[in-house]
């Protein structure tokens, strides 16, 4: 299955992916609000984060995410939009968005976009 | 309208209120938007003599219409005003996110007027615009109040998507080489915009919205933007250099070419450039990249979070700091040069206009001009503790050193050298030697914003050989391509566009993006128009506030001092004999004024009658 694979260390924060994701979606109009990708930043760390299912109601219980000696919120790579953090929803409509794994075969829009490698297609 | 908003907030913070305006497409045709609207907006509404500090000067932040919409390195905002270290405009670059996050909020431009009775932030969250009272806030480092701010939002999402600018204790004691920082970033070419806005009391602005940003041809903008991302990821120089270590590739290139000052330009060569080249930059820092928005070059590098030092906070220097904070000050330790460019991130300060300062300071003390007494401060070549010391007590007025906040040229007058400022317009040369890099010698008196080179960069082509191979010792032809330089380069920043990728793409690759995001059908001669109008304004608005040939002119160790040593030895700058030449180009007379007739060819008309033909 091809998948799409995130390496954090990689990302610069530049959110072209946010915008392709936008542009391919809904024709001409640039807005991160409405990708289904976004990047989360931490201290000097981003997290590119791909929308997943939509989730009615929060995790009851969450791990720690720890990176070197510091540690991270769960929820900045959780890829539910759920009433504890409300991305991945379209302010006007309100609907849920979900990666529908867009743009022209091989790559999708934001593995094309992305220059730093931080987004890369891989079948497995 | 596609690209722009078309709307524009006006803040008038003497009376506490604002209102929504809409700029006409007829503006923005003429002057595309960013710098050019800026510029536009300071001329017509301010008279050009005002006093910077007082509060009928005006500060502009404007994005232009390439910003927010995915455009390569659309993230430029510009923020314009009359500065306060030189009080001609001023024209600083902002990098990072808030330029596009402004364009989300359904803006192009803010335009602040006035003066805050107390300590203010401006605060535009999701179409909700609020003037703050901002005092706990006030003396606080830039970074202290980015991270006091977002966590005074309720919503720890909303803070993600939130950016801001502030000023740090430089700007709010009004220190002319106060800068502005957003994102964690200096802006460039910041000097005296930070005082500008500490005299209003304006402590932040924040910005977060989720309007959207059109583009005329969707299909069209993003085929051509795939095209050029791929085509600045087989670029040789980009992908190799700029993207690995910033605009610090340069250093050890420039040192070769004996364009790097040292010690207060008294020589432009040094021989351990491996203590300053790249490899000792990442041994220092580990550095990390990050990308304005929308940028596939990401030039900027931080500090990793794993290195011990330190741990992920700060920029790790870039050519300017290495340069102005560092070899000029005779430092050529990068950990020091490093924990300097944090200090001046932190309190504000600009890099290259406060190492400017310090290096002419050091060099009064070094010819023994300037006593221990006289500042309570140490201040000799190469010593780190004596920079970094200095920087703290200048950003916070402490003691003597409210004086040498003052810039380097006040603190030269002083001590009665002022052959000892090394700067163009009371603003310091940034670290290229104009003596073996005449084309940039030239821009460094002509520019209407100081000698730097962010407003033409010529060294694409002087000493990259990108474009064209030009000899950088040579006049030849330089005025024309100066001239040409400055005008692509106000275009640029009038779009919103970083001036990197013309390292990896010709201007005229840039068109179709251009176009089929805006609608328009410009072909490059129309927009270097636009850019060449653009020129003509700000030196209209410098001519009116009382510069004009007299203050086009180098420090005489550039003219009079041929360089001792080196790859460069014996060169002089010779931009005083190209000076006619550049002015004729122009279209301007001998004294650099451009005439009514000649105005008019560019549509524009100067406000008073004093520039006859
Ligand atoms: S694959 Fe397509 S839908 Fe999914 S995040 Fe990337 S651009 Fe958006
Ligand atoms: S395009 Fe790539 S590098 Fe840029 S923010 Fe997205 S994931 Fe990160
Ligand atoms: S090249 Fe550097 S300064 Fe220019 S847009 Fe990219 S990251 Fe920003």
């Amino acid at each position: 299955m091809a998948r799409i694979k995130i390496d954090h260390t990689k990302c610069t924060g530049c959110r072209l992916c946010e915008i392709a994701c936008s542009l391919n979606h809904v024709g001409g109009v640039a807005n991160p609000r409405r990708a289904r990708i976004r990047v989360f930043r931490e201290g000097s760390i981003c997290f590119p984060t791909i929308a997943g299912p939509f989730v009615d109601a929060a995790c009851t219980s969450k791990n720690d995410l720890i990176i070197g000696d510091q540690t991270y919120n769960m929820c900045l790579i959780c890829r539910a939009s759920c009433p504890e953090k409300p991305f991945f929803i379209e302010a006007e409509t309100g609907f849920p968005l979900k990666c529908d794994f867009c743009g022209i075969p091989p790559s999708p829009s934001c593995v094309r976009w992305c220059n730093s490698g931080a987004l890369e297609l891989i079948e497995d | 309208m596609y690209g722009w908003t078309g709307r524009c907030l006006r803040v008038n913070l003497t009376k506490n209120d604002f209102q929504l305006e809409e700029i006409s497409q007829e503006l923005m045709n003429k002057f595309l938007g960013g710098r050019g609207l800026g510029v536009k907006i300071l001329y017509d509404e301010i008279d050009p003599t005002v006093d910077p500090l007082s509060p009928d000067n005006k500060l502009i932040f404007v994005s232009g219409p390439l910003v927010g919409t995915g455009a390569v390195t659309g993230a430029s905002c510009n923020v314009i005003t009359k500065s306060a270290l030189s009080g001609t405009i001023a024209c600083a670059k902002l990098r990072g996110h808030f330029g596009a996050e402004l364009k989300y909020s359904g803006l192009d431009m803010i335009i602040v007027e006035g003066k805050a009775e107390f300590p203010v932030i401006l605060s535009i969250m999701d179409d909700k615009i609020v003037i703050k009272p901002g005092l706990e806030y006030w003396g606080r480092t830039t970074s202290e109040t980015e991270n006091m701010f977002k966590s005074s939002l309720s919503d720890s999402w909303a803070a993600r998507d939130t950016y801001l600018l502030s000023i740090g204790p430089a700007g709010e004691k009004l220190v002319p080489l106060a800068n502005i920082m957003n994102d964690g970033f200096l802006s460039v070419g910041g000097a005296g915009i930070g005082a500008v806005m500490g005299s209003k009391n304006l402590k932040a602005i924040a910005v977060k919205g989720n309007h959207s940003v059109t583009i005329a041809d969707g299909n069209r903008f993003v085929q051509v933007v795939t095209t050029l991302i791929n085509k600045l990821n087989t670029a040789p120089l980009i992908s190799q250099s700029v993207s690995s270590w910033g605009s610090a590739f340069l250093v050890g290139l420039c040192n070769q070419k004996g364009i790097l000052p040292f010690k207060n330009f008294q020589s432009s060569s040094f021989d351990k450039s491996k203590h300053i080249g790249t490899e000792a930059l990442s041994s220092a820092f580990s550095l990390r990249s990050r990308g304005c928005f929308a940028c596939p070059i990401a030039c900027i590098k931080k500090t990793d979070v794993n290195n011990s030092l330190f741990k992920g906070k700060g920029m790790a220097p870039t050519y300017m700091a290495i340069g102005a904070l560092g070899l000029n000050c005779g430092i050529t330790d990068l950990t020091n040069t490093g924990i300097a460019n944090m200090i001046c991130g932190e309190m504000g300060l600009d890099p290259v206009a406060a190492g400017g300062t310090i290096a002419t300071a050091m060099e009064l003390e070094e010819k023994g001009l300037l006593t221990k007494d006289s500042l309570k401060l140490d201040l000799r070549f190469g010593n780190g503790e004596d920079l970094i010391q200095a920087l703290t007590l200048m950003a916070t007025k402490k003691g003597y050193a409210k004086r040498i906040g003052q810039g380097a040229k006040a603190l030269a007058e002083e001590y009665g050298h002022p052959e000892l400022f090394m700067g163009v317009k009371s603003i310091p040369l940034v670290p290229f030697d104009p003596r073996s890099l005449q084309g940039m010698g030239l821009h460094f008196v002509t520019s209407n914003y100081g000698p730097h080179h962010l407003y033409a960069y010529t060294f694409f082509d002087e000493v990259l050989n990108i474009h064209e191979q030009l000899d950088p010792w040579t006049t030849e032809g330089k005025p024309e391509f100066v001239k040409r330089v400055q005008d692509i380069t106000a275009v640029m920043d009038s779009l919103g566009l970083c001036n990197w990728p013309l390292m990896g793409l010709k201007f005229n690759n840039l068109v179709p993006m251009i176009n089929s995001c805006l609608g328009t059908s410009y072909k490059a001669e129309d927009l270097f128009r636009v850019g060449e109008r653009i020129w003509n304004l700000e030196r209209l608005f410098n001519l009116r506030a009382g510069f004009g040939r007299k203050d086009d002119i180098l420090p005489e160790r550039f003219i009079n001092e041929p360089i001792e040593d080196g790859p460069a030895k014996g060169q002089t700058s010779r931009a005083d004999e190209m000076l006619n030449d550049y002015y004729n180009i122009r279209g301007w007379d001998e004294e650099g004024r451009p005439g009514s007739k000649f105005l008019k060819t560019l549509e524009l008309e100067s406000r008073d009658g004093k520039n006859k033909d």
